[in-house]
């Protein structure tokens, strides 16, 4: 069944593996990771600077032309309120499609693929209201917590007086 | 299934031309302008409509423009006469066909008795003056008339198997010298040549005689006489032509001529009413000749005959009974008699000159020749420039898109080479040099033409004006005449479709809030009906659209109470008249009910904003309080490529349009002085001129001494100048606008972004919208 599903994997949505698991890109930002769905990753390319947007939050660190199209960058540690990232050539942008919008997340750099069961995320703790807003949910993977993403929060807000 | 909606896809695009052609006649014949050629171009319009629609099964559609087509029928002829009354019912009538259509497109029902007032009101005036009630569509195609095909053979001697009609007793002597026929009045002949590009725009003669049918009683004979030897014969060459006899008696030339409307410039037709003198020159000339080319042959040509009839591709097919056989040949056949001349002397010359009628025909003939190939050369022409003027190709937008697209890429990629070609590499490689100037002059040409592809005249976005107009006013109660000039001022496509909403809005603005109620109007002294006037023209690299009217003007109280209330002003702040009138493009300010409440404006004009901004245009907007108010939008030419100035800001790339540039200065010789509110201003002639220092709008870090900096002067349509101040000024270049909004959001003071030749993204300034935002924040 497994196999089966994996042959799949071009088809959209099929990534999932199975019915009830879900393959994700993990990236690091710090010491931390974080992951989100590989459906929803279109490329992933190393930092080569962006052109800063004015008026817009801290976390948008500019556009870059992905191919003739302009692509906004969110910073993600910036996101997460921990100030800007100093980016270097090793730092690196995944680009992902969110609703029918393409944006880049700024990140330290890609880890892994994962593989985990639905069955397997649990709530975020309630607390700052931060954290629920900009995660899914977690996951454990080798004994270490992996945030899942919410695309649609981290790029809403980018406005600064929004 | 797919091909099917190919044709429906056509055919809907050609209904939009037609409506659009509609409105254009009617605005015309509202004005005044009545004459026939107009109502000829609106029949045709609805015919055309009615036919595809009838093609396709719209049968709401084809019921509808029948009716409407009977009465414009009815006004052709002057049965009809065409009152003010009539020509708002028709224009009403378009309204209800453009209905009708869109039904048809989206697959919609219409309501039954929709347009069923007009189309009874139709059919009373239609009544009322013909008296004849039996024009009731029935729905079906026209059935047949009884006309059926016989095959036409050409043997003189079989003459005698049909009545020995006067006609073809005559044509075997010699038609054309024999003196007309007594025939009594009422009869009409009627000769009709088709040329070859009749039926290549397939139609069908046998139409034709069918509506000339439906004119009275007719008799159709099929001329063959042509028709060469199957060894000559061209597989698309036409070669049979028709004579028409026709009784009826109440009949105009003119009626006859307007069944071959249709197909006027591809066929010759000769209307003569039979008992007068037919001109000599028309019936001498050509009909000898293939006469006498035929005349040697006489088996050869009977054997052929049917051949020939099966070969050809459609000319014998249709012929009326009683078919006579009638060697008469057409009066004109053009290229065909010439040819045909040519062949004869050859023929002569080669065959035994004894042959009887041969040798007198054709030097009688013969000089007359240069003639008709001569009229036929200039008709000819003047079909052909016809067919040039209207030749013309449907493409698929998207298509030319990305021709489009991929042309201003070359632009750039070109105007990136050039930048690189230092003075060194200049030195060393002048061929290369050369050639790159080469190519730069190539790619402008390019890009011109390329444009000039998307050019379309504003008439298309104009046209549905009107319309929107009638409906305002009849919702309002108000009296509202609309003018249009400069309908012909040609922009990109992309940005005519972009100019329909703003355009919507800004008429709907005029008319709801602008002008007054025809009582107020009388009150104030003003004509009962209001005017809005559209305008377009060119200016230099932009088009300005002005929409103009003679209401009210913008009611500035309401608008500033509104803009306090809603935070855009603080209260200790008071804007200068001009400054509340660009209020209304504020985002957020005219949103909702709020406003359409008050007599102010600011219905929908945040739209009109952004969605010109999108396209790298400006509004502006300026009003005279109880006199009216005038909006001008200004328009880049294209929308594909954008001249611009490349500056610094920061670190960062940023482009300014170079069409609302006015001067660049160092700030080194500029005069700043300081203002209350903190801010500056530039002296620049002796006037006084709003600086907006980019870096710390953009919150960017210059590095740069503040006598290093340099000023851009820039200018939006209308308002006041402002001076922008930027770190360094890099240079000119050409950018294809791209969205922001495509994969973000807009964002304040920027207009967009573009791709610089290293690939590297600089954001388009927006200068008007830096200037509004300014405003506010000074006033907050």
């Amino acid at each position: 069944m497994e196999a089966l599903s994996l042959r799949e994997e071009t088809g959209e949505k099929s990534a999932v593996v199975g019915q009830n698991t879900l393959q994700l890109i993990a990236f690091s930002i710090g010491e931390q990771t974080y992951g989100v769905e590989i459906t929803t990753v279109r490329e992933i390319r190393a930092w080569n600077g962006a052109t800063p947007l004015p008026n817009t939050r801290d976390f948008v660190r500019g556009v870059i032309n992905l191919r003739g199209t302009i692509v906004p960058i969110f910073d993600l540690r910036a996101r997460f309120g921990d100030g800007q990232t100093s980016p270097t050539k090793n730092h690196v942008v995944v680009v992902m499609s969110v609703g029918d919008k393409w944006v880049g997340i700024l990140v330290d750099a890609v880890s892994d693929i994962l593989t985990v069961s639905r069955d397997d995320i649990h709530n975020v703790p309630e607390g700052n209201a931060i954290d629920t807003e900009l995660l899914n949910g977690i996951v454990t993977h080798d004994s270490r917590m992996v945030g899942l993403i919410d695309l649609h929060a981290v790029v809403s807000g980018a406005k600064l007086d929004a | 299934m797919s091909d099917l909606d190919d044709f429906k896809a056509t055919y809907f695009d050609e209904c939009s031309e037609l409506m659009n052609e509609l409105e254009e006649q009617f605005a015309a014949i509202e004005g005044g302008e009545r004459d026939a050629d107009r109502l000829n171009a609106v029949f045709r319009a609805i015919h055309s409509i009615k036919g595809g629609a009838g093609a396709f099964g719209f049968s709401g559609l084809v019921g509808f423009a029948h009716a409407y087509e009977t009465l414009l029928d009815y006004v052709r002829d002057g049965r009809v006469e065409m009152t003010d009354d009539v020509v708002s019912l028709c224009i009403r009538a378009n309204d209800i066909v453009a209905d009708h259509i869109n039904a048809a497109q989206t697959g919609e029902e219409l309501d039954a008795s929709y347009g069923m007032e007009e189309k009874q009101r139709f059919d009373a005036i239609a009544r009322g003056q013909s008296g004849s009630d039996d024009d009731e569509w029935s729905g079906e195609i026209i059935e047949e008339f009884d006309i059926e095909f016989t095959p036409v053979r050409v043997d003189l001697a079989l003459a005698d198997e049909d009545e020995p009609a006067p006609l073809a007793a005559e044509a075997e002597v010699d038609a054309f010298d024999a003196p007309p026929m007594p025939i009594e009045p009422g009869h009409w002949e009627v000769r009709f040549t088709p040329f070859r590009q009749l039926y290549s725009r397939a139609n069908d003669p046998l139409l034709l005689f069918r509506e000339l049918a439906s004119l009275g009683e007719i008799n159709v004979r099929a001329v063959m006489a042509d028709i060469p030897p199957l060894s000559d014969f061209e597989p698309f060459g036409v070669y049979c032509s028709w004579e028409i006899t026709l009784f009826a008696p109440d009949l105009t030339e003119a009626a006859i001529r307007e069944v071959f409307e249709f197909v006027d410039g591809d066929c010759s037709i000769e209307i003569v009413p039979l008992g007068h003198v037919v001109p000599p020159a028309a019936r001498a000339a050509a009909p000898a000749a293939p006469k006498a080319a035929v005349s040697p042959k006489p088996a050869d040509l009977l054997a052929l005959t049917e051949d020939e009839m099966a070969a050809a591709p459609r000319p014998v097919a249709p012929a009326a009974e009683p078919v006579r056989p009638e060697p008469e040949p057409p009066a004109s056949e053009p290229e065909l008699s010439a040819l045909s001349f040519a062949d004869l002397a050859d023929e002569i010359k080669a065959t035994e000159p004894v042959r009887a009628p041969a040798p007198i025909a054709a030097p009688k003939p013969a000089p007359q020749t240069p003639k008709p190939a001569a009229a036929a050369g200039e008709t000819g022409e003047e079909g052909g420039n016809r067919s040039v003027g209207v030749q013309s190709i449907r493409v698929d937008l998207d298509k030319v898109d990305r021709v489009v697209n991929m042309v201003s890429e070359l632009v750039i990629t070109q105007s990136m080479l050039t930048q690189q070609m230092d003075e060194n590499l200049r030195a060393r490689y002048t061929e290369l040099v050369r050639g790159l100037e080469v190519l730069a002059q190539t790619t402008r040409g390019l890009q011109d033409s390329v444009m000039a592809i998307r050019a379309q005249p504003v008439k298309s976005v104009f046209s549905r004006m009107p319309r929107l107009v009638r409906e305002l006013a009849t919702k309002t109660g108000k009296k509202i005449k609309l003018e249009t000039i400069g309908e012909n001022t040609e922009i990109d496509k992309t940005v005519i479709e972009q100019l329909s909403d703003p355009l919507t809005h800004m008429i709907r603005n005029s008319a709801d809030h602008g002008i007054e109620n025809p009582e107020k109007r009388k009150a104030n002294g003003k004509s009962e009906i209001g005017t809005i006037r559209l305008s377009a023209e060119q200016a230099g690299g932009n088009i300005l659209i002005i929409v103009e009217d003679d209401g009210n003007g913008i009611n500035r109280e309401k608008v500033l109470q509104l803009a306090r209330d809603k935070g855009l002003v603080a209260a200790d702040v008071t804007p200068t008249d001009e400054q509340i009138d660009q209020l209304i493009f504020a985002p957020g300010f005219s949103t909702a009910d709020a406003v359409s409440d008050i007599s102010g404006r600011g219905v929908g004009m945040d739209v009109v904003l952004s969605n010109i901004k999108k396209i790298g245009g400006s509004v502006h907007v300026r009003s005279w309080t109880g006199k009216g108010s005038r909006m001008t939008l200004r328009l880049p030419l294209t929308l594909a490529v954008l001249d611009v100035m490349l500056v610094k800001v920061g670190e960062s790339p940023y482009v300014v349009p170079l069409s609302s540039i006015v001067e660049t200065m160092q700030c080194s010789g500029a005069t700043f002085e300081r203002v209350p509110s903190g801010g500056q201003v530039l002296q620049v002639r002796g006037e006084y001129v709003q600086v907006i220092d980019l870096a710390a709008r953009f919150s960017m870090h210059s590095t740069k001494q503040p006598d290093e900096r340099f000023v851009v002067l820039c200018e939006s349509e209308g308002s006041q100048k402002v001076a922008l101040v930027v770190d360094d000024i890099i240079g000119q270049q050409q950018v294809v606008i791209k969205s922001l909004e495509e994969n973000f959001e807009q964002v304040e003071g920027i207009a967009g972004g573009t791709i610089l030749g290293d690939g590297n993204v600089a954001l388009i300034v927006d200068v008007q919208g830096l200037r509004v935002t300014h405003i506010q924040q000074k006033a907050a």
